[in-house]
Formats: C-alpha cells, sequence, structure tokens
C-alpha cells in the first residue's frame, strides 16, 4: 500500500510497457513474481491480467481456437493461482474466454451453413456411440486428470430441456472444446486474432473508464445536505465524491481505521483537499469509534474488490465494520463495483477467512521485543454478507443483490464459469 | 414474508394445469403414493385401479409409473413420470396430433391423482408436456440460434422421444454426477456438514467431496428413524470411510448452536418451486430457519437439485403445500381434536391407522427462497430470484 516500497519495484504501467520487449514467458513470470508479492493488487490486477492476455493472444502459437482457448485457460489458471484472494483475475481470464468463444461463433457462423447441418446430424446420434465424433477432430488437451468426468459432466446449455433435447449434452464439455469450435479454419485464425485483440482492447478501455462511469451516477445517489460515511475511500471513490462534489453540496465523513503507524500527514490528505475546494466539508474519524457517528450519517459508501454470485462482498478490512454499523441503524449501504469485478461464483472459504498482510504498519522492526515476542496479524481482507448490502452500483447503473444473476449471466459464458474448477482442488 | 414473490404471468400451458388439477380432486386417488419406493410395506398394497385403465386399451399410466419406480431406485419420480408418459406414447396409436396431446393431458391428469404429492410428478410430466407442444408451435415460435436446442417437427419429436427414453434417464443420472462436481466445492476442508433426507444427490456430492484427498470434513446427518433412505445414505457414506454422526431432529438447534465447525447445510428435494422456494421433506423448513437464526459463524443453506425438478407454481397462500396441490393434512382444521386421526380428503377411506403413518411420514414443509443461499443444479449453482428465469425460458 505504501507507495515507498512501489519504488523499487516495476510499476504497473512500467511493467505493461516491458511487456512488448519481454517473451511471453519471461512477462508472465514477472507479472506473477509481482501478483504474489503482492505489489500488483486489486483495479491493477484486472488491467495487468487483460494486457498479459493481449499478449498471450498476440505472441503464443496456437492454429485455431481450442489451442487459444487452451492457452488462456493455462496461463489465466496460474495468474488466478499466484493470487487466490484477487478474484478479478479469474474475472477477465473468463471475459476473455468469452470473448473468444463468441469470435469464434461468429466466424463458424459465416462459413458454409452445410458444415454446420452436418454438426446437428452428427449430434442427432446418442453419446454412446463413438463415430458421433468427427474422426479428424483432435482429442481435446485433458487440464485435469478426470477429464471424462468434466466432460460428460458439466453441461452449458441453458435450458431445462436439456433432459429431453436431441443434443446431446456431453458435446459441450467445460474444456471448451467443443465440436463446432474445433470445425473452425485455421485460415481464419489470423482474423481472429485481430478480432480477439480488439476485444481486449475493449474490456481494457471499460476497466479504465468504469470509475468515471460510476461516478457519473453520483448525483442521483448523493443528495444536498447529505452526510455520507466513506469509509477508507479508494480511488473509485474518491471519484464519486468528487464528482458528487461538483454538483452537490453535502458532508463527507472520511473514516479509516486506526491511523496508520509512524506517519504524520493526516491520511486522504488530496481527497480533502479536492473536496474542500469544491466546498464540500470533510470529517476524519480517525479513532475506531464509528458507531458514534452512524446515526449523523445518510449513507455509507465504500468500493469492493469483488463481488461474488450470491451478492457477498470481498472487500478491504473494516469496510465490514461499517456496513454492519449502518445495517443496525438501518442506513443505506452503497457499493461501488464495477460490472468487471462480478464474480460467477460463490465465496471459497479462504475469502471468509481473510488474508493476511503485512502487519508493517502496527509494529516495527525498530520495535525488537515486540517483533520477538508477539506475533502480528494484520488482516487485509474481509468478507461481507449480502444482507448488509442495499445497492450496487455498477458502471451499468444501481443494481440490487436479486438481479446481480443477470449481469453475471450478461458477461460470462456458462462454460467458462467453471474455469475455477480447474484451477481449484489442488 | 412472501409479499415479494414476483408473480408469474402465467402462460397458456400453465392454465391446462391448473384445468387438470382441478379436475383431479374429484377423481379417487389410489392409496399408495408416487413415494412407493421407500420399502415400505403398507405401500406394497394392490394398486391397480381398474376404473382408472384407460377405456379398452390395458395400458395403466399409474402402474407403469411405479414400475418403473421400484424397478430403478435411482429414478427421480419426475423422470419416472416423463418415462410413463413416453410409454404412453407408444401404446398410443393415434393419427393427430392434437389428440395425442388431448390423451398426455387426460393421463397426466390420472398419474397426478395417484399421489399425494403430485409436485415432483408435475415438474416431470409439465416438462414433457412443454416439450411436445413446443413442436407444434413450429421453430420459429422459440429460438433457433443454436442447434443443440433445435425444436423438431411433432412427429420427429415424437419418434425422439420414444428412440431415446433410456438416454433420458441416463441423462437424469449424469445430471446427478454434475451436481457432484458443482456441489463438491462447498465442502470444505476440517468442516462439518449438516445434512437431512436421505437424498441421493446430496449423498453423490459428500461422496465425491470425499473421494477429494485434500478435503477432511465430517458429517452430522440427521435422522428421524423412519426414514429408511437416510440410514441407507449414511451406511453409504461410513462405507466410503466419511465420519458420520447421526442426531435426531430435536436435536437440530443444539448441534447447529455448538458445532461451530458447521459450515454448510445441504439437503435434497423433490420440487422446486419457480419462486425459488422448495417443498420437500417435513423438517427442512425448520433445518433452513435454524440455520439463518443460529448465532456464529456463517453457515450457508444450500439445496441440491435437478432442473427437472423446478415446478411451475408459486406458493403464494397459506396453507402454503396444500395450496399448490399436495394432499396432506391441514393442521388447521383441528378435525381430529378428541377423535380417532384421520388423514387428510385424499385418503380417508382406506384403513386410517396405517395410512396415517404413512401420510406422516410423506408429509412435506414449504422453505422459503429466503433463506436458501443457493441452489446446486447441474448447470451450476443458482440463486433462487434465478429459478424464476429459467422457468421464463422454458415456457
Amino acid at each position: 500500500m505504501a507507495p515507498s516500497q512501489a519504488a523499487h519495484v516495476p510499476t504497473l504501467d512500467n511493467l505493461i510497457k516491458s511487456f512488448n520487449n519481454q517473451t511471453l514467458e519471461a512477462s508472465i513470470e514477472s507479472l506473477i513474481f509481482l501478483l504474489k508479492w503482492r505489489q500488483v493488487k486489486g483495479d491493477e490486477c484486472a488491467k495487468a491480467t487483460a494486457h498479459i492476455l493481449r499478449q498471450v493472444v498476440a505472441k503464443s502459437k496456437w492454429n485455431d481456437v481450442d489451442q487459444l482457448l487452451s492457452r488462456i485457460q493455462s496461463y489465466g489458471s496460474r495468474l488466478a493461482r499466484a493470487a487466490p484472494l484477487e478474484p478479478v483475475i479469474g474475472n477477465v481470464v473468463r471475459r476473455v474466454l468469452g470473448l473468444i468463444r463468441d469470435e469464434a461463433t461468429e466466424d463458424r457462423n459465416a462459413d458454409d451453413l452445410a458444415s454446420e447441418a452436418a454438426s446437428d446430424i452428427q449430434s442427432l446420434t446418442p453419446s454412446t456411440n463413438p463415430t458421433a465424433h468427427p474422426p479428424q477432430r483432435p482429442a481435446p488437451v485433458p487440464i485435469r486428470p478426470s477429464p471424462s468426468v468434466i466432460s460428460t459432466g458439466l453441461q452449458v446449455s441453458k435450458s431445462m430441456f436439456n433432459l429431453l433435447s436431441v443434443a446431446n449434452p456431453g458435446d459441450s464439455p467445460i474444456t471448451g472444446a467443443s465440436t463446432p469450435m474445433s470445425q473452425a479454419q485455421p485460415a481464419s485464425a489470423h482474423a481472429l486474432r485481430s478480432e480477439v485483440m480488439d476485444g481486449i482492447e475493449e474490456i481494457l478501455d471499460e476497466i479504465n473508464q468504469a470509475d468515471d462511469q460510476i461516478a457519473g451516477f453520483s448525483e442521483i445517489q448523493i443528495h444536498p445536505g447529505d452526510y455520507v460515511l466513506a469509509y477508507q475511500p479508494s480511488r473509485t471513490v474518491e471519484k464519486f465524491l468528487v464528482k458528487a462534489a461538483s454538483k452537490r453540496r453535502f458532508t463527507v465523513l472520511i473514516a479509516s481505521h486506526a491511523f496508520s503507524y509512524g506517519t504524520s500527514e493526516a491520511p486522504y490528505a488530496t481527497l480533502r483537499k479536492k473536496l474542500n475546494a469544491a466546498g464540500v466539508n470533510t470529517i476524519n474519524l480517525a479513532s475506531n469509534g464509528l458507531m458514534a457517528y452512524i446515526p449523523r450519517v445518510n449513507k455509507v459508501i465504500f468500493s469492493a474488490k469483488a463481488v461474488y454470485q450470491n451478492g457477498g462482498l470481498l472487500v478491504d478490512s473494516g469496510s465490514c465494520i461499517a456496513a454492519q454499523a449502518a445495517y443496525e441503524y438501518l442506513k443505506p449501504v452503497i457499493v461501488l463495483c464495477p460490472v468487471y469485478k462480478f464474480c460467477p461464483e460463490d465465496p471459497s472459504d479462504e475469502v471468509s477467512r481473510g488474508e493476511l498482510g503485512n502487519p508493517s504498519s502496527y509494529v516495527s522492526y525498530a520495535n525488537g521485543p515486540a517483533v520477538d515476542a508477539l506475533d502480528v496479524e494484520n488482516t487485509v481482507t474481509d468478507y461481507i454478507p449480502p444482507e448488509l448490502i442495499d445497492v450496487y452500483l455498477t458502471n451499468l447503473g444501481p443494481q440490487t443483490r436479486h438481479h446481480l444473476a443477470s449481469i453475471l449471466a450478461d458477461h460470462y459464458k456458462t462454460e467458462d464459469i467453471g474455469f475455477s474448477l480447474q484451477l481449484g482442488e489442488p | 414474508m412472501l409479499c415479494r414473490n414476483r408473480l408469474p404471468t402465467f402462460g397458456v400451458s400453465f392454465f391446462f394445469t391448473i384445468n387438470t388439477m382441478a379436475a383431479d380432486n374429484s377423481s379417487q386417488p389410489a392409496p399408495a403414493s408416487g413415494a412407493a419406493i421407500q420399502q415400505l410395506p403398507v405401500r406394497s398394497s394392490p394398486t391397480s385401479n381398474p376404473s382408472q385403465r384407460e377405456d379398452g386399451a390395458a395400458f395403466d399410466i399409474v402402474r407403469t409409473y411405479r414400475d418403473l419406480l421400484n424397478s430403478d431406485r435411482e429414478l427421480t419420480m419426475g423422470v419416472a413420470a416423463i418415462e410413463s408418459l413416453i410409454e404412453l406414447l407408444r401404446e398410443t396409436s393415434s393419427s393427430t396430433a392434437m389428440e395425442l396431446v388431448e390423451i398426455v393431458k387426460k393421463e397426466k391428469a390420472k398419474l397426478l391423482a395417484s399421489a399425494p404429492n403430485p409436485l415432483p410428478l408435475l415438474a416431470g410430466a409439465d416438462l414433457f408436456e412443454q416439450y411436445l407442444l413446443r413442436s407444434l408451435r413450429g421453430p420459429t415460435a422459440t429460438t433457433t440460434s443454436s442447434g443443440s436446442d433445435r425444436v423438431l417437427s411433432f412427429e420427429e419429436t415424437r419418434q425422439h422421444l420414444l428412440d431415446n427414453k433410456d438416454l433420458f434417464a441416463q441423462r437424469a443420472k449424469a445430471d446427478r454426477d454434475s451436481i457432484a462436481i458443482w456441489g463438491s466445492r462447498y465442502v470444505s476442508d476440517s468442516c462439518v456438514v449438516l445434512t437431512a433426507g436421505g437424498s441421493r444427490t446430496v449423498t453423490k456430492i459428500l461422496l465425491r467431496a470425499a473421494a477429494d484427498q485434500s478435503k477432511h470434513f465430517k458429517v452430522i446427518y440427521i435422522v428421524d428413524g423412519h426414514n429408511k433412505r437416510s440410514d441407507v445414505a449414511v451406511a453409504q457414506l461410513r462405507e466410503a470411510g466419511l465420519e458420520v454422526e447421526t442426531i435426531s431432529p430435536h436435536k437440530v438447534a443444539y448441534v447447529l448452536g455448538n458445532q461451530k465447525q458447521i459450515n454448510l447445510v445441504l439437503v435434497g428435494t423433490e420440487v422446486v418451486m419457480q419462486n425459488g422456494g422448495i417443498i420437500s421433506g417435513m423438517g427442512t423448513a425448520q433445518l433452513a430457519h435454524l440455520t439463518k437464526t443460529v448465532k456464529g459463524g456463517i453457515k450457508r443453506f444450500y439445496v441440491a437439485a435437478e432442473t427437472h425438478k423446478i415446478c411451475r407454481k408459486t406458493p403464494i397462500a397459506y396453507p402454503m403445500v396444500n395450496r399448490v396441490g399436495v394432499r396432506q393434512k391441514d393442521i388447521s382444521k383441528f378435525d381430529n381434536i378428541g377423535v380417532k386421526p384421520v388423514v387428510g380428503p385424499g385418503s380417508s377411506d382406506t384403513g386410517p391407522d396405517i395410512v396415517d403413518v404413512v401420510a406422516e411420514l410423506d408429509e412435506v414443509d414449504y422453505t422459503d427462497p429466503e433463506l436458501i443461499d443457493g441452489i446446486i443444479t447441474e448447470q451450476g449453482v443458482k440463486m433462487t430470484s434465478q429459478i424464476w428465469e429459467m422457468v421464463d425460458n422454458y415456457i
């Protein structure tokens, strides 16, 4: 978190620049290194992942869609494993996989319709018939030791008619090596490459613009005269508040956990300056007595690291206290979460346990006896159960918990939701 | 509590369902229930009712259905209903499509009337009927974008159904394996899973999780001494080397409150209602309520169910289960005070003592979607609010 630490490792921008000069493997390794050391985190993970996947599409060798998908899956799962508590990595990988599938389907539809009809006839035959698979089709690369269970096990159709349908669900295994995909012509690989890279550019644009788009909703959410509690405002929240300040007169209470060790400057000084310049009062709550201010507050705002399928949140530690306090006093809790932070899965156990981080802001190494005698644990993430959240403010607008599913359905392919199945279960 | 349920825009077919269900209540239901698989001696009483025979034909759908259930213990009631309707297609030699549809509707009504809890059968039979009707609407009515979901013509549909009867049963079983894959992720290392009811799907999930060497977990099974399925499930789990403790239902709150390692409560169900609630064996709602209210740690309540168990009905009014067509004793009537216990209107004229026990065992309750964290289907883990969208697709 402290900028001084980031000085002797490459910053994200430098890293992304260096991708162009390095080999793919070297870029991946350097990113994994940074992820493991938590030098790249939060929103940066999403950007870095999108950039590196762009490199994978551009530099790695692949001849057809299946190969490309499995490349992205294997590199993606290496990244995701390096930082298990940064679910956005998995999200971006899934988005890219979905993108490739879309492009491949378009290509296939543009191809002759005769081959499609042929594949329909093939899928009419029941699964027990081995000739159902075209002989020229390469065997799907087994990613897990038991591919047969997966490929016959997980279906992708969204229809309840699955049970009775004509097509054989086993033809669309989770590895992505489904029949239509593998028929894509190698000749179109070049076109596909540029289309996919364009698509990744679009995802990157979306990630970059998300904060501004969310800030665009600020004047709807913040009313004149409001007292807004911003808990540990992240960059997203800062933009949101500053944008609101340009239109509205309100008061911001900036809360953070006990002020960090050894810094003289008041926290969030730049944010306060910006807000004060716009004529918005700010109050710093430096103590843990958050609860005392809640009755005065109209709404609580913070940003999420990730939003899970059930509406639960992964947040920086401490936000849960703010959310719970607001819940007890029936104050609305607004979470700022761009769509790329929505995970199509439920929180794992590590999430609810929280991640332990660097405790050096609480105990200095200069304090020898304390370092020797104490185990200092610093939990850096929290899980917030969905009941505590009122509004999910995404870059597509405000949502309630019950409609998160449709956002997920719009952005991820069902095939790719199982992406984490492959990287889970070590 | 339920005022938030979104009311469905009833499709034409749903209207049919209502009609047939209303007609059933007058016909005399057979004493044995659809859950005849339960090895209960009382259930093996003669079931074939001559009045239910189709005129002239020797085909009896109720008997077919029961034979199917008895012959294969892995079959769910919904799939058995589908298979017996396919048998009906095979037996019927009608020339026109509409006539066939009418026959299917009539036989479906007979089948539903035969079970005290017709909902599992209704879910399967509705799915079958919709599939048949879809072909009448023609390929333009539904999306033909993907080749996998192609709409066949009526005759093709019929032939496809007849040819692939066994395939459907296989798929239904394969669905359970997919559920096991999804579900086993929710079983975590060094935790305890609380479960009840003897669901075959839940057993599969636990067995799959147990096969994973990196997970060591224990199971607490709620058994009530009557439900033979629970005993079978417990035996299966123990055989797989899992540590299983059994408790009686009245210890649930105590165990939930004191066992801090319980982080998952997993149940199966026979029916998922379209609002995401479930109608399942008596005690499920209690378990769900306790899971939500007992303090200490995050405990999640998950339901394992295949999508063919989704039933297009929404319980709105009390008494919930009776209003959606389950024939069981309505306690609010207080009609057993001072008299010998009688069962609900469904089976009043058969030996009351025996039937009473049977009915007690078969009773179901309704669990509100608010209490359910997710439904593990073969298509992934769904939020309860997603169930309606799935049904919407299929109408």
